[in-house]
């Protein structure tokens, strides 16, 4: 697989069709997000671990929107590029995909039902009719009372770092409410239980792609992938809207807001 | 549009996180966290996350300053080399070298300390050079060596998630070493028990299995009346004691008297609850100790670490995995500082300036016409004790912050402005560098190559992110060249790589360690004594360093100042998760500032009631050396009777107040406990 991105990358580059792809390489024994350009080795270039490259795209787009970008995506990745074009982060006809398939493994480990981008030219076999069981099924027979004990305990570990925000692929606002002391206290470890974890989960409700980079950056080890998974099972439930579709809008957001 | 991802080390505690900085266009604009760094694993605390926050901060110094008439102005390179070589001489020909004294930098680089001690003893001659080792860990390496034979972490941060028991005591591991909080998490979930002794109910307090508040500054009686309950119930480990220890009758015979109800009168802790603390701790097939500042900064302090050495030795807790005695170091580098002989005491690799071998070794290795001393050098508070009395002449300050960090800060501002030369070497004009003659702009973490050695031995590299902002240049650059000023040979280093190359081969500990090695591997840990050596996760397996682990038989003594009368309370200081030190880094990071834009005072709500005190009120804090107006924070995080203020903030200085009664060994001073009363001011 990894030859045949490399092979598309050199294509691509090649051609003059982008200036820079993003994607990972090694550098010291471990992978790091980068830019190949015209020329580079490609030898180095990796797969995984998973890093957040579509917020490396919308940093470079910010900076010079004209820049022609491809870039390395998972099947998350590119749903955040579609709900960041939604949002007028970044233009979707400035970027190219390289899209790459995720093996059954690490769907499994994501607990992700679409691991691969749509992309026609996709590298790598799509995972169509995966089998994921229900990973809450524990979780979905506790009591409400029993439920709010879970996450106390779990969040009384939270360390505030606000790393789940700082590495989300969909928080980009400018202001953020987590740091709006109309709501909490600032200051405080653990902050302010549930109104914190609340607050966050409810901003990427219709958003959270799935990727799983809050949970992995969580130094208190908070399963918050349960949060985002049954907010995204309530989006379909209640709404029937999936988050990544090329088309729609987050029906909890109105049109005029962008 | 250029990108590139720099792997390098956090500038901020010992944990030693690895993490990205992405730089576009020379401009450093996030930090990214490693997945594959083993220490962090791809997490990261918010002072981590903020890390680039102050490197850009807009009075960043960008050339060296020098003061006339009381202020200062700009001046070239070569005139602020030139003025202070030529004092340097001039204070060294009248005074002698010894009215010189050094303070060297736990931020900065191994190789920058390196340089600084080889400055102290070959360029100016002297032993005086220490650092803010002495604030925090002094009694660690003094207490350990004693009783193990060496003086840091025996064992490694990964290995805390496989204890089955965790005894904390005098560390707020959550707020200070994020990421070995978080294997504490870690430990507890996979059925690991925990035991935490502190007198302030902080995170942890939730998740322990037994949370016992002792009164600050009686850590040796719970301890020894751990090891009676342990030597009673026959929980003791025979064989390890019979086999691997010295001295454990004196012990055994000296912990007769700390029966769980002395114990108690002592320290406040319930006996109950001492007995079933004990036989949790020695129960556990493996039992970590970790510990801090609570345990260090006493009068006590070489005392209480020597006690921690002694419970791990009589349950045979040492030189095993997910056992021993962890200090966790405060400073990315405070390790390094110590291995690398920023110490009065020693040169690097811990080898003794009172040994005419060594001496003779460095002597002949740095080509020295001038013989170094045999004395040991001053430590930090003896400097600004005999820069007070005239004694001392002269300081040269890199990286370092006393008019923050040190006890008593009035007397150390009157000592400071008793020298007739003071040099400092910072990113900033700190409180410090304003009383400075001349003030030299070192660069941060990310501005320079080199090495951090993390809290558990991990030698790890820094590596140059973006070029130094302004006029700024690489502190070890700065070294060299004022050292090549003033005509001295043994400088003409054109890489940190060179200088490592250099510490190699005089550092014992260090001699197989090679930036291609850690390159290769990520890190090493010492003693790594040759090429083919991969390092040593944990230390005294089979042996300790010293040979026998000695066990000292050490009486409760209580801090020298208790509360009385006139001031009825008792005053411990500490850090926060949100600040770092003194605040020159932190609280210019502008995501820090507003969790905690300034200092506080936490009194227990009962206190406040008595004392009519309002949350938020401003209220004013007196000991015998000062007084500050700082807000209160009414919480039951402190208990009754005990204040507690973070130091990071000058506009309400903790160490204003605080006693600099010293530990007669490690010369560490008493931050955790001194006398203190509180006012309102109707504010």
């Amino acid at each position: 697989m990894e030859d045949e991105v490399r092979k598309r990358i050199a294509e691509m580059l090649d051609s003059g069709e982008v200036t820079a792809v993003i994607a990972l390489k090694d550098v010291l024994g471990m992978t790091t997000p980068c830019v190949f350009k015209k020329g580079d080795d490609l030898s180095s270039l990796r797969l995984s671990p998973h890093y957040p490259l579509a917020t490396l795209a919308m940093k470079m787009h910010k900076m010079d929107p004209e820049y022609k970008i491809a870039i390395l995506c998972r099947g998350c990745d590119e749903r955040a590029l579609l709900e960041m074009a939604k949002r007028n982060q970044i233009d979707m006809d400035k970027l190219s995909i390289i899209g790459i398939a995720c093996d059954e493994e690490t769907a499994k480990d994501c607990n992700c039902s679409v691991p691969y981008p749509s992309c026609e030219d996709l590298i790598g076999e799509k995972l169509e009719e995966l089998e994921l069981g229900d990973a809450f099924e524990d979780y979905k027979r506790m009591s409400t009372a029993e439920k709010l004990e879970f996450w106390k305990k779990q969040f009384e570990k939270c360390n505030k770092c606000y790393g789940c925000r700082n590495i989300c692929q969909m928080c980009f606002c400018k202001d953020c409410e987590l740091e709006n002391e109309l709501w909490l206290k600032k200051g405080r470890l653990p902050p302010d239980f549930p109104v914190y974890h609340l607050i966050r989960a409810f901003h990427l409700a219709g958003k959270c792609v799935g990727c799983g980079e809050c949970e992995s950056a969580c130094p208190a080890g908070i399963p918050l992938m349960t949060i985002n998974r049954l907010l995204r099972d309530d989006m379909k439930e209640l709404f029937d809207y999936v988050v990544g579709n090329t088309e729609e809008v987050n029906p909890l957001y109105t049109k005029e807001e962008f | 549009m250029e990108y590139e991802t720099v792997l390098t080390t956090c500038p901020y505690c010992g944990c030693g996180c690895k993490y990205y900085i992405e730089v576009i266009d020379g401009v450093a604009k996030d930090v990214l966290p490693c997945k594959e760094d083993p220490i962090s694993q791809g997490k990261l605390c918010i002072k981590g996350w903020n890390a680039v926050d102050f490197v850009y901060s807009g009075d960043r110094l960008k050339t060296p300053l020098i003061k006339e008439n009381g202020k200062f102005r700009e001046a070239s390179w070569d005139e602020a080399y030139g003025l202070i070589a030529s004092k340097f001489k001039d204070i060294k020909g009248t005074h002698g070298a010894n009215a010189l004294g050094l303070l060297s930098s736990a931020k900065t680089t191994n190789e920058e300390n390196y340089l600084m001690q080889k400055f102290a003893r070959s360029v100016i001659v002297t032993n005086n050079v220490d650092h803010c080792a002495r604030l925090c860990h002094a009694s660690t390496v003094a207490g350990l060596a004693a009783a193990f034979g060496s003086g840091a972490m025996t064992n490694s941060t990964p290995e805390v998630e496989e204890a089955d028991c965790i005894l904390i005591t005098g560390s707020n591991t959550t707020e200070q070493h994020p990421l070995i909080g978080s294997r504490i998490f870690k430990a507890k979930e996979n059925g690991a028990k925990i035991i935490l002794i502190d007198p302030r109910a902080i995170q942890l307090s939730k998740f322990a299995d037994l949370h016992l508040r002792q009164r600050p500054g009686t850590d040796v009686a719970w301890i020894n009346g751990f090891i009676h309950v342990i030597i009673e119930e026959g929980l003791a480990d025979e064989e390890f004691i019979t086999t691997r220890t010295e001295n454990f009758e004196e012990l055994k015979e000296l912990v007769k008297d700390y029966t769980p109800e002395r114990v108690e009168e002592i320290t406040g802790i319930p006996k109950e609850d001492l007995v079933k603390a004990a036989r949790m701790y020695a129960g556990a097939d493996s039992a970590s100790i970790i510990y801090s500042m609570g345990i260090t900064q006493h009068t006590t302090g070489v005392d209480n670490v020597k006690s921690c050495a002694n419970l791990s030795m009589v349950t045979g807790n040492l030189g095993k995995p997910s056992t021993g005695v962890n200090p966790l170091r405060g400073q990315n580098n405070v390790q390094g500082a110590c291995d690398l002989g920023a110490l009065p005491n020693v040169f690097p690799g811990y080898q003794a300036v009172v040994n005419p071998d060594f001496r003779e070794k460095f002597e002949k290795a740095w080509g020295m016409a001038e013989k170094i001393p045999d004395n040991i050098g001053l430590t930090v508070v003896e400097m600004m004790n005999e820069a007070h009395k005239g004694n001392l002449k002269c300081i040269y300050i890199m990286g370092e912050n006393p008019m923050i960090s040190d006890p008593d800060i009035t007397h150390v501002k009157e000592a400071l402005e008793n020298l007739d030369f003071l040099v400092v070497q910072d990113l900033f004009v700190t409180e410090t560098a304003a009383l400075a003659d001349v003030v030299l702009p070192g660069t941060s973490f990310l501005e320079k190559d080199g090495t951090f050695t993390a809290t558990d031995r991990r030698v790890q590299r820094v590596r140059k992110a973006i070029e130094p902002i302004g006029d700024s240049r690489p502190d070890w650059k700065i070294i060299c060249e004022l050292a090549q000023r003033m005509g001295s040979k043994g400088f003409e280093f054109k890489s940190p790589k060179e200088i490592q190359d250099e510490i190699a081969s005089l550092t014992p500990i260090y001699g197989g360690i090679t930036y291609d090695r850690l390159d290769e591997l990520g890190y090493l840990q010492w003693p790594c004594p040759n090429a083919e050596h991969a390092g040593t996760v944990f230390l005294h397996k089979d042996k300790c360093s010293r040979g026998p682990g000695h066990f000292f038989a050490v009486e409760y003594k209580p801090p020298a100042e208790l509360p009385d009368e006139k001031y009825p309370f008792t005053l411990t200081t500490g850090r926060i998760l949100f600040h770092f030190h003194t605040g020159t880094m932190t609280r210019r990071s502008e995501k820090l500032n507003k969790e905690v834009p300034t200092g506080y005072v936490e009194i227990n709500p009962q206190d406040a009631e008595e004392l009519g005190i309002k949350d938020g009120e401003k209220v004013k804090v007196s000991t015998r050396r000062g007084t500050i107006d700082i807000p209160a924070y009414v919480t039951r995080k402190v208990p009754l009777k005990t204040v507690f203020i973070p130091f990071h903030f000058n506009e309400c200085a903790a160490n204003m107040l605080t006693n600099p009664a010293l530990d007669p060994i490690a010369k560490i001073p008493e931050f955790k406990v001194c006398a203190c009363k509180i006012e309102t001011i109707g504010e």
